[in-house]
């Protein structure tokens, strides 16, 4: 269930553009059949959809070796993503109004919407007023303060937490396993060493340094997700460590070293992958943490402004307009609940799935 | 007995000596061993559990970890191509009274190589390459995720510059030499599907896929059936003589240790208390210690009497006995002074037994006998 729900969440982030938009997909102009929808995604956007289809396909070619999967992966994305930066220019200016006008006036004969046909920051100017709408069958969660449609942001705001919490708890993985791996295999000095500066970071208050560097360098998601990853990675140091340390000692281990392989294949290649499974489980609890606490600083209003996200509509739900607005309350509030659940659940199965003791003695 | 045509031997330790540093201070386990491997020779080392001969093998690939560990002194001496008998003329220092003691560098005319003395670099390429090693514990040394036929890949292509499919070419062949039956797709397994028998197999392929000078082979049978047992020491003799390699097998069954190898160093508290041929050893075994496993050992057939233990528990490495390590324990010990007081050196004793060391007071000759490194040549084909 908890599987099923982040699914639905990545599914929202990936094609968020596709579902919740104020461009047509398809309409037919004097100009002739045209998407503006196409054109008006961004680089970002062809990113992310170019790297899950290429996710898919070769999740699909079963033969292909692991490494090389992720090899295939990581070369296709950073071509992808030079030539969408180079390439995709969607323009500047935009007009939501322009569809609804042209339609209004017959200009375009036929148009095709997405599911929810409104940008996250389409603010209907040129309509009556639209801000604080209750739900209804226009407006399924109702519009925001700014008369946006909450639907529409709630569904790109996916993308914000879920990349939040990949990218940081990524970040974090990356620093924490190789300095916990180099602790547990070398220990002596360079376990000390390596304990102290854990004791440093696990010492240093996450909020509080967020907060200071919001105030000092404005409000960038990229510098968060860093801060995060940065500060988070003790956790993951400290399972590497205890588990390289127990490994160390294992037979194929020793074969490994007396079989002459170097010493990077034997960290990541014959360590690693035996040791990485509490990783993988505190990570999923660490990808719900990193969400929280970018909904938090957005519920401060220290998170993005023009970027949907959900603590930042929690924050809009509670003061704008001087009333209590309970559907942008509830909405963004259970979709955050939901979702931190959901990958705390998913890492409660990863490790009764790993631990099997650990389940028996829960049940007692 | 020195001749001037004598080869040289393929590794030389010397006067070995390493320590572990714990919290009952530092424990020496290995202290002034001194062994020789021929080549085509078989090297069975003998001794309890804790007496240093898994660490004197794995000192000899640099594996022992350190810290805790360290070497204290003594070399290790590695002489990946040693002259044939008779095609060399050494300057022979091993006929004069080198003692074991001052670990000087041997002349000789291919330069032996002091292993401990090697970087980590250097070493990655001796090991699995020139020496290679396999272990005690077929079930634990292969690593769980991945295929079996991945790990031995990794190591030839590691050691030979083959491409991919030459590779699998010798990992299937190196796995059918070892008598695994429809090897190609035994290489898609997993170490989990096959047996422990099995898994030796691999490990022995695995250790010999690169064609090494030198098999250190920690216990090999110890944690297997007896029936499996006696099919891989038989592939490791078969082995053994198709490719002229030398094994180092460490065990404590003196039974294995009978049927295979050439020459025996008996191990105690981290010393050499014994060291001959096979024959000189298990005919007239010298040191009580030695005696003392013969008599601890059932014979099949004759179970009227009781087994004769060796009285007393393996002292403490830490804290070790005065004098000879034995003496508490020894059947000879009448409470000399000289047990007590000084650890009795490794001599040879002579003159009737030929290339026969002993560590004991109480052996006769063995005040006369030489403290000369011991060194036994001999490749007998008992199993030929």
């Amino acid at each position: 269930m908890g599987l099923a729900w982040i699914g639905l969440v990545a599914f929202f982030a990936i094609f968020g553009p596709l579902l919740a938009s104020s461009h047509p997909i398809l309409w037919k102009t004097a100009d002739g059949v045209s998407s503006p929808m196409l054109r008006h995604l961004t680089a970002a956007d062809v990113i992310i959809l170019a790297m899950a289809l290429v996710a898919a396909i070769l999740l699909c070619l079963r033969s292909l070796h692991f490494g090389k999967r992720i090899l295939i992966f990581a070369g296709v994305g950073v071509v992808i993503s030079i030539l969408s930066l180079i390439l995709i220019k969607p323009p500047q200016a935009i007009v939501y109004s322009q569809y609804r006008e042209a339609l209004a006036a017959e200009e375009a004969q036929w148009a095709v919407m997405t599911i929810v046909p409104y940008s996250p920051t389409d603010r209907f100017r040129e309509m009556e007023e639209t801000r604080f709408l209750s739900p209804s069958g226009k407006h399924w969660m109702g519009t925001t303060g700014d008369g946006e449609d909450l639907c529409s942001r709630m569904i790109h705001a996916c993308r914000i937490a879920l990349a939040v919490g990949f990218l940081s708890t990524g970040i974090a993985i990356c620093i924490g396993v190789i300095i916990g791996g180099l602790m547990g295999y070398f220990s002596g000095w360079v376990d000390l060493l390596g304990m102290r500066l854990v004791e440093v970071f696990s010492a240093i208050p996450t909020i509080f340094l967020l907060i200071t560097f919001v105030a000092f360098y404005g409000r960038n998601l990229y510098l968060m997700m860093i801060i995060l990853g940065l500060t988070g990675w003790v956790g993951y140091a400290v399972f590497t460590r205890a588990e390289f340390l127990k490994l160390r000692e294992q037979d194929f281990v020793q074969a490994a070293i007396a079989c002459g392989l170097p010493l990077r294949s034997v960290l990541f290649k014959h360590m690693l992958p035996n040791g990485v499974t509490p990783v993988l489980v505190s990570a999923s609890f660490g990808v719900a943490g990193a969400i929280l606490t970018e909904s938090t600083l957005s519920f401060l209003g220290l998170g993005l402004v023009e970027e949907p996200s959900w603590g930042q509509m929690l924050n809009q739900a509670r003061g704008q307009g001087g009333v209590f607005t309970w559907w942008m309350a509830i909405y963004p509030g259970f979709a955050i609940f939901f979702t931190v659940f959901a990958y705390n659940l998913v890492g409660e199965a990863l490790r009764d799935a790993i631990d099997p003791q650990l389940k028996k003695a829960a049940q007692l | 007995m020195m001749q001037h045509d004598k080869p040289q031997p393929l590794l030389r330790v010397e006067n070995l000596a390493v320590s572990f540093d714990g919290p009952a201070g530092r424990v020496r386990a290995v202290n002034g061993v001194n062994l020789s491997i021929y080549p085509g020779q078989t090297l069975g080392v003998v001794g309890e559990s804790g007496c240093g001969k898994s660490v004197s093998a794995l000192s000899t690939l640099q594996l022992v970890p350190t810290p805790p560990g360290r070497f204290e002194s003594g070399s290790i001496w590695w002489n990946p191509t040693p002259g044939s008998p008779g095609s060399s003329p050494e300057s022979s220092t091993k006929s004069s009274e080198t003692s074991s003691e001052t670990g000087s560098d041997p002349v000789s005319l291919s330069q032996p190589v002091d292993l401990l003395k090697y970087s980590e670099k250097q070493m990655q390429k001796i090991r699995g390459n020139d020496i290679a090693m396999i272990f005690q514990e077929p079930m634990t040394s292969l690593n769980p995720v991945y295929t079996v036929g991945e790990q031995i890949l990794e190591a030839i292509l590691l050691h030979q510059k083959v491409s991919r499919s030459q590779a699998v070419d010798i990992a299937v062949q190196a796995l059918k030499d070892v008598g695994i039956a429809d090897a190609a797709s035994r290489l898609r397994v997993y170490p989990h599907q096959m047996s422990g028998g099995m898994r030796q197999r691999v490990m022995i392929a695995m250790a010999l896929a690169c064609q090494p000078k030198l098999l250190l082979a920690d216990e090999p049978t110890t944690a297997l059936d007896v029936t499996i047992q006696a099919q891989i020491l038989e592939l490791l003799r078969k082995l053994q003589a198709e490719r002229g390699m030398s094994i180092m097998l460490i065990t404590h069954d003196l039974g294995v240790v009978a049927e295979n190898a050439d020459v025996v160093a008996v191990m105690y508290a981290g010393r050499v208390v014994e060291y001959g041929s096979v024959h000189d050893v298990f005919e007239n075994p010298l040191h009580p210690y030695t005696q003392g496993l013969f008599d601890s050992m059932p014979i099949l057939g004759s179970s009227k009497h009781r087994l004769r233990t060796i009285e007393g528990n393996v002292p403490n490495p830490a804290d070790l006995p005065s004098g000879c390590p034995f003496h508490p324990r020894c059947r000879s010990y009448a409470g000399d002074q000289r047990c007590t007081a000084s650890d009795p050196p490794l001599h040879e004793i002579t003159p009737d037994f030929r290339e026969h060391w002993a560590s004991c007071w109480h052996v006769d000759g063995h005040e006369q006998g030489k403290a000369t490194r011991p060194d036994v040549d001999v490749v007998t084909q008992i199993h030929a």
